[in-house]
């Protein structure tokens, strides 16, 4: 019955404080039920991606010698089968076609038998060019080696049998050759094989007529796979997916008993998904925690602003004989009404949020995955009411007199934590564990060797926390220590207070618990928008930059590095308006050792015309220098990292690489030094790659063709792309791609999506924090002291007077905030950048500041000052009488 | 003659409408005159503090008129000609009684120098000087109210107007602080209006007006 009436008092009387409290809460529990459900979904779009993009689930390697039928019918009984066929492999000794009225032989490749249906039920494993689905189908390259098309005969060279002619069908292309010829069973830690170069594919009935004997005679040549799809019931979660799925193979493998061996494609992709899972997890942890704690931050600011009137309406219920119990039960009714308030429009916001964000309120999560998230921000929500309501409502019934409740104002006190500089040494633990993390090689996701699990380097969040508490602390002292100085204070107020700047500086001075409250919060809100902002502009410029690699430039002509570009291409691009440059490059496969690799040559001197050279392609981190290097010896080249490792290479040492003649298409011995390493180059692939002088290669190769053309653009790139679609004409076989199409491919990538989705998220809830931060916390700051300017109005103080303590205040919060926040945020951005690195590719050079965005929150930010302060001073304008009423 | 301070012409003051409506100031006519000390007397709720308040341009008149013509315009009473001591808590909290004294004088725009002068004389009437550093919540309700009074007085007004000003006071100290308001105008010539229900406070006053249920009964004639 008396909490009824207290209630009904409270939302009759107070109604301001209760309504305040409750968009705190509704605030939180918004980010929190977003952030969460967000983070949920994210993960299982991983999981289900991931299980899209493989074309075979498991290639199942057969043992020599082995029961090859007992050992398909276990395979097909196994549980979580859904499809399973039978492949062969054979080596060939080489191709040889006549054509052209020339021959043309290739080196060892490998023959495919493949059973009908196949293509349909691993769609993802052929792709059809040329010609028939069915019959012998050559690889697209192989077909270039030996200038065959359809109708062309070839001839396989059989191991220890004399060679096979079969007439060339169809031309195909194989996606996922990488791991359609993987070693299965292959050793820990062993690098990956490339594919074969010459590949052909047969029909089962075909392949096994041909090699059926070479299987007898030699059977290392030939072996057997059965390739299986796997039922699609795994489990949401990549991580819990990937174990699902290692453990059907690990079980599958003892029930073959050594007649075959597993290899998992689907647990391999998992496996990067969880990978990515866990940066997501890190993103959350980064970006998505700060966000929440900074709600419930504002949230306790925004209950605190009530808290001096509260707790004298207890010293008055105290006075009168209330016991601390009821206190407390009538504390906590307003909290039970602050809170149901708040998680009602809360949840309200997060579904408002996930429709305008991503089209779906749950952001495409599971029901039970949304629930799970509502039921977490209804209980944060709680929290937070109980935290601000009945906590302090309990400690004040319990410690403090009644008398010492009526105090507002008190005495300057210094904090323990100050006293002990708590800040700083958080500050400095922060940058040590940074410093610590820079030395580890922000290695943030952690993979030991020879362990199935991976695991988060959860000590490398503790730089950016300790960094936000400390920064925190340090806002804090900072403002306690400018509102001391009084003097400087009333200087400072003096050309909006004038002949008050006295009385302004003293009020503002004594109040310094409040407004250093409010102006830590503002700096907290501006750090985390800055932080979240920039990290986020630089992410998008890394992906342009990821595109711009991918594509190479603005637009970039292609053909087969077998083929070149028409002579008088470059000079007719040039010519085309809008073209700010064009740069020729050599696209070669060389050997190196064994290993075949994509080699380009360029003119070290004018390719940074056409593309941008990142400091960060470059081991030493100095694009200029290391092109000249190239530059100033015409057959020094650029190796990557693994193939220095590999072949223990040093500066200047000869490297002897294998390069295809334009004389007669033998692969020759054509000598390099070594003169840098190379990690990022445009339209490089993300193997092994080697970057040399164009001449040299030319000369070397007997070939100047050039196969790609890298175009730089002053308009649209997609418009300049048609132009150069239009020059090259339908019969280039070229390939015209430009950076807008790639980055929107680039930008779809999963953990792409992810990251931009939730720094959509953060951005968003960044203009509102900002406006809460500012606006609302001032205006209920200003709200709970009605009864000072309402005095101040009664004594005769003009609306110019009023405004002079009301702005103040507001500027010194709001400005002060938005100065030691932004340089906070700046910092923050700066080490997440860092430790995030593994996010970015290719790292950044520094960071991206995005300026629209931040000067629309700073519009944003003024808007809610303006109008809280404005507010404040029309509130005043009412008879001082009828405000004292009220009071 | 010179025209008075005050002049109110049927004056009424409700809350509220319907059957719910107050009348807490009815037909009230009276003028106030340079130099004139005088009591309003009446128990709890009889209106005293309404007409006060409406004597001050703090509130406004449901029906009637109120004129200041010889203190100026409406706007310009405060701070200036017109000075109030508020019955309640009215020492703005995150000043000390010193720089609460002299805010006043410095809202009309004196300087500070004149302003500090001021209220440390008056602080020092008013037996405050101990406590001058000290905020609103850290002294007691007397001293409070001492200084409410100490502040009203300030800036040397034409026009004070005290609203029960030794309501937290002994006896003893309500006589000293009623004879220092008293000396302190009749020093300055300023008028003075004190609202009581104190019949001792009243007896030191000059002259009396009874208020009754919002009825003026006894008034100086127009």
């Amino acid at each position: 019955m008396i909490a009824r009436r207290w209630i009904s008092g409270l939302l009759r009387r107070r109604r301001t404080r209760i309504v305040g409290a409750a968009l705190g809460v509704a605030l939180a529990v918004a980010i929190v039920a977003s952030l969460g459900s967000f983070f949920a979904a994210s993960k299982a779009r991983m999981t289900s991606a991931a299980v899209a993009s493989v074309p075979v689930d498991w290639q199942i390697e057969l043992g020599r010698g082995s029961n090859t039928q007992s050992a398909e019918r276990t395979i097909a009984a196994a549980p979580g089968i859904a499809a399973e066929l039978p492949v062969g492999f054979a080596d060939t000794t080489g191709f040889r076609a006549a054509t052209g009225g020339s021959v043309q032989t290739t080196g060892p490749g490998m023959v495919l038998g493949l059973p009908p249906g196949y293509a349909s039920t691993f769609p993802g494993e052929i792709r059809f060019l040329v010609g028939a689905h069915e019959g012998a189908l050559l690889a697209q390259q192989t077909a270039a080696n030996l200038r065959a098309s359809v109708g062309t005969t070839i001839r396989v060279g059989r191991q220890g049998m004399p060679a096979a002619d079969i007439t060339v069908r169809g031309i195909v292309d194989l996606p996922d050759a990488d791991s359609l010829f993987q070693v299965v069973g292959a050793q820990a830690g062993s690098g990956p094989t490339a594919p074969p170069d010459n590949v052909l594919l047969l029909p089962s009935s075909t392949w096994h007529r041909m090699f059926g004997p070479v299987a007898r005679a030699h059977p290392d040549a030939v072996r057997e796979q059965v390739h299986a799809q796997l039922a699609r019931s795994l489990p949401q979660d990549p991580s819990a997916a990937f174990a699902q799925v290692s453990a059907m193979a690990r079980n599958l493998e003892a029930r073959l008993a050594g007649a075959g061996l597993v290899g998992d494609n689907l647990a391999a992709r998992l496996d990067a998904a969880r990978a990515d899972a866990l940066y997501a997890e890190l993103l959350f942890l980064f970006l998505g925690i700060p966000a929440v704690v900074l709600a419930c931050l504002i949230t306790a600011v925004v209950g605190a602003s009530g808290a001096d009137r509260r707790r004298r309406e207890q010293a008055l219920l105290r006075v009168r004989g209330a016991a601390a119990g009821r206190l407390v039960r009538l504390a906590a009714a307003e909290a039970l009404v602050v809170a149901g308030a708040g998680v009602i429009v809360g949840l309200a916001g997060a579904w408002a949020a996930g429709l305008l964000a991503f089209g779906a309120a749950g952001f495409t999560g599971a029901t039970g995955q949304r629930l799970l998230w509502a039921g977490l921000a209804a209980a944060v929500g709680g929290g937070l009411a109980i935290a601000a309501i009945v906590l302090p409502a309990r400690r004040d019934a319990r410690t403090r007199s009644v008398r010492s409740a009526t105090v507002t104002i008190g005495r300057r006190e210094t904090p323990l934590w100050a006293r002990l500089h708590l800040d700083a040494v958080l500050l400095l633990a922060g940058a040590l564990v940074y410093w610590q993390v820079v030395k580890s090689g922000y290695q943030v996701v952690l993979a030991p060797e020879g362990l199935p699990t991976l695991s988060v380097n959860y000590v490398s969040f503790l730089a950016p926390l300790l960094l936000w508490i400390g920064s925190a602390l340090f806002a804090w002292r900072l403002a306690r220590w400018v509102l001391s100085r009084r003097h400087a204070l009333a200087s400072a107020a003096r050309p909006l207070a004038h002949g008050l700047s006295g009385a302004v500086a003293a009020s503002m001075s004594r109040q310094y618990r409040l407004l250093s409250r409010g102006l830590t919060i503002v700096a907290l809100t501006a750090a985390f928008a800055v932080s979240t902002s920039v990290f986020n502009a630089t992410f998008a410029a890394q992906a342009r930059v990821d595109a711009q690699l991918t594509n190479g430039a603005d637009v970039t002509a292609t053909t087969a590095a077998s083929a070149g570009l028409r002579s008088g291409t470059l000079t007719r691009v040039r010519g085309l308006p809008g073209v700010a440059a064009a740069e020729p490059m050599l696209h070669r496969f060389a050997y190196v050792g064994n290993d075949l690799q994509d080699l380009y040559g360029v003119d070290p001197a004018t390719i940074g015309r056409a593309t941008p050279m990142s400091n960060a392609f470059f081991a030493n981190g100095d694009a200029a220098a290391t092109l000249d290097r190239l530059a100033s010896r015409p057959d020094a080249v650029l190796v990557s990292d693994e193939t220095v490792h590999d072949f223990q290479l040093q500066p200047g040492d000869l490297l002897r690489l294998r390069l295809q003649f334009a004389s007669d298409h033998a692969y020759h011995v054509v000598p390099f030094h070594y003169f840098g390493i190379v990690r990022e180059f445009p339209t490089a692939p993300r193997d092994s790659f080697l970057v040399a002088n164009a001449s040299y290669v030319a000369r070397a190769t007997g070939s100047p063709a050039v196969q790609t053309l890298l175009i730089k653009t002053d308009g649209s790139p997609p418009v300049m792309a048609n132009e150069v679609r239009r020059v090259l004409g339908p019969a280039s076989g070229a390939t015209v791609q430009d950076v807008v199409t790639q980055l929107r491919i680039t930008l779809s990538g999963l953990t792409a999506i992810d990251l931009t989705g939730l720094n959509r998220l953060e951005l968003a809830f960044a203009f509102i924090l900002g406006a809460a931060a500012t606006g609302v916390v001032l205006a209920l700051g200003f709200s709970e002291r009605r009864r000072t300017f309402a005095i101040a109005s009664a004594l005769g103080a003009r609306r110019r007077q009023l405004a002079a303590f009301v702005w103040s205040e507001a500027l010194l919060v709001s400005v002060g905030g938005i100065v030691i926040g932004v340089l906070t945020g700046w910092g923050l951005a700066y080490v997440i950048v860092k430790i995030l690195t593994g996010v970015f590719d290719p790292p950044p050079d520094g960071l991206s500041i995005p300026w629209s965005y931040l000067v629309t929150l700073g519009v944003v930010v003024a808007g809610a000052i303006a109008a809280a302060a404005t507010g404040t001073i029309r509130a005043t304008e009412r008879p001082a009488v009828e405000i004292f009423r009220d009071l | 003659m010179d025209d008075p301070l005050v002049r109110a012409l049927d004056v009424c003051r409700v809350y509220g409408s319907g059957p719910w409506a107050v009348e807490a100031v009815v037909g009230a006519t009276f003028s106030i005159r340079t130099g004139d000390h005088l009591a309003m007397v009446g128990p709890s709720g009889s209106g005293k503090s309404t007409l006060l308040h409406l004597i001050a341009a703090l509130d406004r008149p449901s029906s009637g008129t109120i004129e200041w013509p010889g203190l100026g315009p409406r706007d310009g009473l405060r701070p200036g000609p017109v000075a109030v001591a508020f019955q309640g808590q009215s020492l703005l909290p995150p000043l000390t009684v010193l720089e609460n004294v002299e805010l006043p004088v410095l809202l009309a725009g004196g300087s500070g120098y004149d302003a500090r002068a001021g209220a440390e004389r008056l602080i020092a009437m008013f037996e405050l000087e101990d406590v001058s550093r000290r905020l609103p919540e850290e002294i007691s309700a007397g001293q409070a109210q001492r200084a409410s009074v100490a502040r009203a007085l300030t800036g040397t007004p034409r026009l004070v107007l005290a609203d029960e000003p030794t309501g937290q006071q002994d006896r003893e100290g309500a006589h000293r602080v009623m004879r220092s308001i008293i000396a302190e105008t009749g020093r300055t010539g300023a008028a003075l209006v004190v609202a009581t229900h104190d019949p001792a406070v009243a007896a030191m006053v000059s002259q009396r007006w009874a208020v009754d249920g919002g009825r003026l009964r006894t008034a100086v004639p127009v």
